[in-house]
């Protein structure tokens, strides 16, 4: 009994036949039961990735087996939930058509109970191994997916750092590209851009400037304008780029690649021919070099740099329009346009840590809408909707939302929790306090941090229900009186004493 | 009267219904639970009110639940009539074929009637 009993799902409308299906099978598994067709759906719905079976009756008031076979095919549920007709229905075309819509196998009452036992454990066994196949890709996709967008992403800080800039511009740039290439994609079709493309490119784009390890700091960092020959090398990190990434001995047709080639060595040629290294014009350049182009004109406009201060938006945007920084594509001008009064607010809120999920989502649904490999994993869907939906519950609730892992020790604020309290998005929580003194919070966040420390320190037993805790917090400046509602998490492991592991809490203002 | 009586009686067989669900006490008890199953009727009030769809599929879960507990000439009479209705209209055949099934389910509760305990 170390695992849990599969749960199969009972569908017949005579009361009679669902109790000895029940009674035959109640011995290895749970059963839940529905008596029509739409009583079957709903508790598919409701339970789609618990139901490890369907044992299925042809005719039925309220939908029949084929109707219920028919919307099962329409969400997908048929790839992921073995489904057996039982039935006395003898009609071949019936039973052909049942097989056609996905049944793993038809029984003919009446039947025999040690052949129904039989073929029961054997497709639950056999799905079982089928999703345990596919959870494990899933997971090594999406640890994969984070680790190179973790190593993109150092990998271009470090770039960004030598250029003496905030890594700032990288997140921005990856940002601005993928609003242009999907607006680019509502107005298009002739880039043959694909949703698995846009998550690559904007991958690419942070690495758009690493040729400038070659450029020597004097130049690179110089506060100043460059002399003709200064910015004849300064020119050169497009090509020296180039020749690094041609020099990489793997991956050569990897799209990565090819994306990283094109921006790197092309992301300051022009429209109308004039740009360098390579003088291409029009559409020579490739398009995913135009977008990082003009992408990285519109952060270099609206940023501080060494050697200027920082232009408005609207200012960036009419400089853009009269070709005083380029010439660029008018589909994309369009599309920068397009974008615009979202482009403030989205470089505004970038929230980093959703860097890696934003890419995971696009293989997600390039895999989900791949038809030659059709992954209808219903686990994946939810894992995908429920951090979608996260994320939609915390961006209409009013109070603040914090959550705490103890190991690693590190506290994570959404991000109106973090302007309100006045503290770091991610915060990691020192044992040792003499550290915190050199931080740069002020005295009212600091005090914020102390009293949630101690409300993630107090000395609880294991239990389910979160408590309240009333608790003053400095926000806006204000002191404010709050409520404080703490849910804990607690190892469930049979053999060992519970350990915490996580903390949720909700604070909330009272006015 | 016992179940093999029964089966017997019935002009069926209790070792064939035995093989299929292995327990004398089963089959009693779904024997049993066959008198409170509403199938037939359902059928005999859709005959009544001329609705020949829900005589089809009447008729057609009368057929498995018999089949299910080895009353095979229930079975056999209620397929006749499920494939009479099957086109979803009364024929001129199927008054008789309802007469069939009725006998046959009469004696059936009659002889679980009779079962001992």
């Amino acid at each position: 009994m170390d695992e849990k009993r599969p749960l199969i799902l009972v569908v017949d409308d005579v009361a009679m036949n669902r109790a000895l299906l029940s009674d035959v099978l109640s011995d290895k598994y749970n059963i839940i039961e529905a008596e029509n067709g739409n009583e079957a759906l709903l508790l598919l719905r409701e339970k789609t990735s618990e139901i490890s079976l369907v044992l299925l009756d042809m005719v039925m008031p309220e939908r029949d087996g084929l109707e219920v076979l028919t919307i099962m095919n329409k969400n997908g549920w048929i790839s992921e939930i073995p489904v057996i007709m039982i039935s006395g229905e003898t009609a071949h075309a019936l039973i052909e058509g049942a097989y056609m819509l996905g049944v793993t196998d038809f029984i003919a009452r009446p039947f025999d109970e040690m052949v129904l036992k039989n073929r029961v454990n054997n497709t639950i066994r056999l799905y079982k191994k089928q999703k345990s196949l596919s959870d494990l890709v899933l997971n090594q996709i999406y640890e994969k997916t984070r680790n190179n967008s973790m190593m993109v992403t150092m990998l271009s800080h470090i770039v960004e750092f030598r250029n003496g800039e905030s890594g700032m511009h990288v997140l921005h740039i990856n940002t601005i590209t993928e609003m242009l290439l999907r607006e680019l994609t509502h107005r298009t079709k002739k880039y043959q851009i694909n949703r698995n493309n846009i998550g690559i490119i904007c991958t690419a784009s942070s690495m758009h400037d690493i040729g400038k390890i070659t450029i020597p700091d004097e130049i690179l960092n110089k506060p100043g304008k460059l002399t003709p020959e200064e910015f004849e090398i300064m020119k050169k990190h497009t090509v020296n780029c180039a020749q690094m990434l041609d020099a990489v001995p793997i991956g050569k047709d990897e799209p990565l690649m090819k994306y990283a080639y094109e921006i790197c060595r092309w992301h300051h040629e022009r429209w109308d021919g004039k740009g360098y290294p390579d003088g291409l014009k029009g559409d020579e350049i490739p398009i995913a070099a135009q977008i990082v182009s003009i992408a990285d004109v519109y952060d270099a406009l609206t940023s501080e740099r060494c050697y200027k201060h920082a232009y408005t938006h609207e200012k960036a945007l009419e400089m853009i329009h009269n070709n005083e920084c380029g010439v660029f594509n008018p589909i994309l001008i369009e599309c920068l346009n397009a974008i615009a009064d979202k482009l403030v607010s989205a470089l505004q809120t970038f929230d980093w840590s959703k860097q890696a999920d934003k890419d995971f989502f696009y293989i997600a649904d390039a895999m989900m809408n791949d038809q030659r490999h059709p992954i209808y994993n219903q686990a994946f869907r939810q894992f995908i909707d429920e951090r979608k939906k996260c994320h939609f519950f915390e961006s209409t609730l009013n109070g603040i939302l914090f959550e705490y892992t103890y190991t690693p020790p590190v506290m994570k604020l959404s991000s109106k929790a973090s302007q309100k309290l006045g503290l770091p998005k991610t915060i990691l929580i020192e044992e040792n306090e003499t550290n915190r003194a050199d931080t740069s919070l002020d005295k009212a966040s600091a005090e914020n941090l102390e009293k949630i420390e101690k409300i993630l320190n107090r000395h609880t037993t294991p239990k389910d229900k979160p408590f309240l805790i009333k608790q003053t917090f400095n926000i806006d400046g204000k002191s404010t009186p709050c409520n404080v509602k703490v849910l804990q998490i607690w190892t469930h492991s049979p053999n060992e004493n519970p350990v915490l592991t996580s903390t949720y809490g909700y604070i909330d203002t009272l006015q | 009267m016992t179940l093999s009586e029964f089966y017997s009686t019935l002009g069926e067989s209790l070792d064939e219904v035995l093989v299929r669900l292995r327990m004398e006490s089963r089959i009693a008890k779904y024997l049993g639970l066959f008198l409170s199953d509403p199938s037939f009727s359902e059928l005999k009030t859709a005959f009544a009110s001329n609705d020949a769809k829900t005589a089809f599929r009447a008729a057609h879960t009368l057929k498995g639940v018999a089949a299910n507990l080895g009353l095979n000439k229930l079975s056999a009479t209620s397929s006749e009539l499920t494939e009479d209705l099957r086109p979803g209209a009364f024929t001129a055949n199927s008054q008789a074929l309802f007469e069939k099934v009725e006998h046959d389910y009469n004696a059936a509760v009659t002889g679980i009637k009779q079962l001992d305990g």
